[in-house]
């Protein structure tokens, strides 16, 4: 089949914008910042779309795996409830109170552990893709964070059908009416994701070096969310031991999380600037850990 | 630089650090700085001290025997790896295809990686959603096999999609490493054409092909590099005879042993 010239004929390159970049051995440990997060926003389409196509690769096959994806939480939601009120039965805690403590901090922690599992593996993933074109590797993390959001989304309204259903049920549960302090939520969320996406620089750039990371982080992440307050409540740390909130990274966000969501209060100052904190220093030591070295990443792939 | 020049070249050196170790992973690492061993590494110098000027609008061909360097030179010029030592001044907006392809998600069809693979080199949606059509009746994969995933092609279906995704970024400088090897007659005369046109148009175009006549036909200038160095520059049929005797002989002429 010869071609017929349906490609619309293109002018003599007038089109040539002058564009000069110089390609120079890194002697400096980060690349010119401003560029790099220019170029990182103009192509922050591409981070989006990548999500939702992977998005869309992973699930093509089976209604059943976009299902599974809220299922899987909620089921080890419950499990972990039985574990827990078998372990101290009772509790002052009324009706599913705590269920809904659990539910909604491990669909938070959740989000945050997606971040950084998928993120960590998405460069040693994204072979050919580094191998070919030169771009800000950071999208690549980036949007396995955005993909994880898109997949948090969804356990939302599964949060509140329990949360309902342990109302009708169990009429003691404490359910908070409608407060404006529910607009801490996207800020919550904010800094839960930046987080993880600084978390994720961190690990996929190690994954880069050492290829068993990823099976590390496993381990990691089973530890941590055991540290978190997850499966227990904030106010039951006593003493020195509250330092355990703070110094771990997700540990302020989850907390502020059971405030908002399960109580309906405000975030108290600890857990507001403590979010801050780890969102920023994860941002700021992810990202120079991993820019610094994106440039090594195609000659170790 | 001067205005007229594409791409520039200064003593560009490129070496990769290889690990003799079976596997990198921390385990190793750390038993190793258990044992106080230090990790076992070679260097290889892919690119040695190489200049090169490219103007605008020429065609260049690239030849050498397998593990001279080509393609490591193309991934510097295309800013994918960063050099050892030199320099590289590109003036311009390149597209590459190299050796793997676009960066093609098999899971997905290939009317998805065209996005993606757009979106990657920094065109926006609007852009690429005009283009995808094009891109896809270029390719022209026979049976509706441009909407299922990549991973169901053969190699000439993947050759014929990575190539209509280069030539339609409409660069100023193009990088073909390999890229017309998996078509067959019928495309390679179609990519040809193409070529052409984008020639016709000033743009510069950076061939690296181990089917010489390829060089030959397209090329206004070519090169040969043996080793990392460049070992000659010049008007593609002299070059080509050189490297040919070269093969044949399998040393490299006397003339040339000092550059
Ligand atoms: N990712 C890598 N890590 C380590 N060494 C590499 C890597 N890629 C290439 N090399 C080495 O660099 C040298 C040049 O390789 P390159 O791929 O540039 O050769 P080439 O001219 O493209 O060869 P071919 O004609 O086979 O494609 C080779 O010795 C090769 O072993
Ligand atoms: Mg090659």
């Amino acid at each position: 089949m010869a071609w017929d010239g349906t490609l619309t004929p293109m002018p003599v390159n007038e089109d040539f914008v002058p564009k000069i970049q110089v390609f120079e051995p890194h002697r400096a440990s980060l690349p010119p910042l401003i560029p790099y997060l220019k170029e990182f926003w103009t192509r922050r389409s591409f981070a989006l779309e990548l999500a939702r196509f992977t998005d869309k690769a992973e699930y093509l096959d089976s209604r059943l795996g976009k299902i599974w994806l809220v299922l899987n939480p909620l089921l080890l939601g419950f499990v972990y409830y039985l574990v827990v009120t078998i372990i101290r039965p009772g509790g002052k805690d009324p009706g599913l109170t705590r269920l809904d403590h659990l539910l909604i901090g491990l669909f938070t922690f959740y989000f945050a552990q997606n971040c950084v599992t998928a993120g960590a593996s998405s460069i040693t993933a994204g072979g050919r893709l580094i191998l070919n074109q030169a771009f800000p590797r950071a999208l690549l993390p980036f949007s396995s964070a955005i993909q994880s959001f898109q997949q948090f989304l969804p356990t939302i309204p599964v949060y509140i059908f329990v949360l309902v259903v342990g109302k009708w049920a169990y009429p003691t549960t404490i359910v908070p009416g409608w407060t404006w302090n529910f607009l801490w939520i996207p800020f919550i969320l904010i800094c839960t994701g930046l987080t993880g996406f600084g978390l994720a620089l961190v690990f996929a750039t190690l994954n880069v070096y050492f290829r068993d990371t990823n099976k590390l982080l496993t381990y990691i992440t089973r530890i941590w969310m055991y540290l978190s307050p997850v499966l227990w409540l904030p106010n039951t740390l006593r003493g020195s031991m509250k330092i355990l909130l703070y110094i771990n990274p997700l540990g302020p966000v989850l907390d502020a999380t059971s405030r908002v969501w399960v109580s309906g209060e405000s975030l108290n100052k600890l857990s507001f600037y403590g979010s801050i904190f780890w969102a920023l220093a994860s941002i700021m030591i992810g990202g120079y850990f991993f820019i610094s070295r994106e440039r090594d990443f195609a000659i170790r792939i | 630089m001067p205005n007229d020049l594409a791409i520039r070249i200064e003593e560009l050196s490129i070496t990769y650090k290889v690990s003799l170790e079976a596997k990198r992973t921390l385990k190793n690492a750390v038993m190793r700085a258990s044992l106080k061993q230090k990790e076992r590494t070679r260097t290889i110098e892919a690119v040695k001290s190489l200049t090169l000027d490219v103007p605008h609008g020429s065609v260049l061909g690239i030849v050498g025997s397998n593990g001279a360097g080509k393609s490591t030179l193309m991934r510097c010029i295309a800013g994918i790896l960063s050099p050892t030592e030199g320099r590289v001044i590109v003036n311009g907006k390149i597209s590459t295809l190299l050796a793997l392809g676009v960066g093609f998600n098999p899971a997905l069809s290939g009317r998805d990686n065209i996005i993606l693979g757009g979106l990657a080199s920094g065109l926006n949606m609007d852009e690429i959603s005009d283009k995808t059509d094009e891109i896809a009746e270029f390719a022209a994969l026979p049976d509706g096999f441009i909407d299922l995933p990549v991973r169901t092609y053969s190699s000439g279906m993947y050759g014929r999609l990575s190539f209509a995704v280069a030539v339609s970024m409409t660069p100023d400088i193009l990088l073909l490493d390999e890229a017309l090897s998996a078509g067959d007659a019928a495309f390679k005369e179609k990519s040809f054409e193409r070529m052409r046109q984008l020639c016709a148009e000033a743009r510069t175009i950076l061939i690296v092909s181990h089917a010489l006549a390829t060089v030959t036909d397209l090329c206004d200038t070519a090169i040969w590099m043996h080793k990392g160095s460049l070992v000659a520059k010049g008007k593609p049929e002299e070059i080509v005879d050189g490297y040919l005797k070269f093969l044949n002989v399998g040393s490299l002429p006397s003339s040339y042993e000092d550059m």
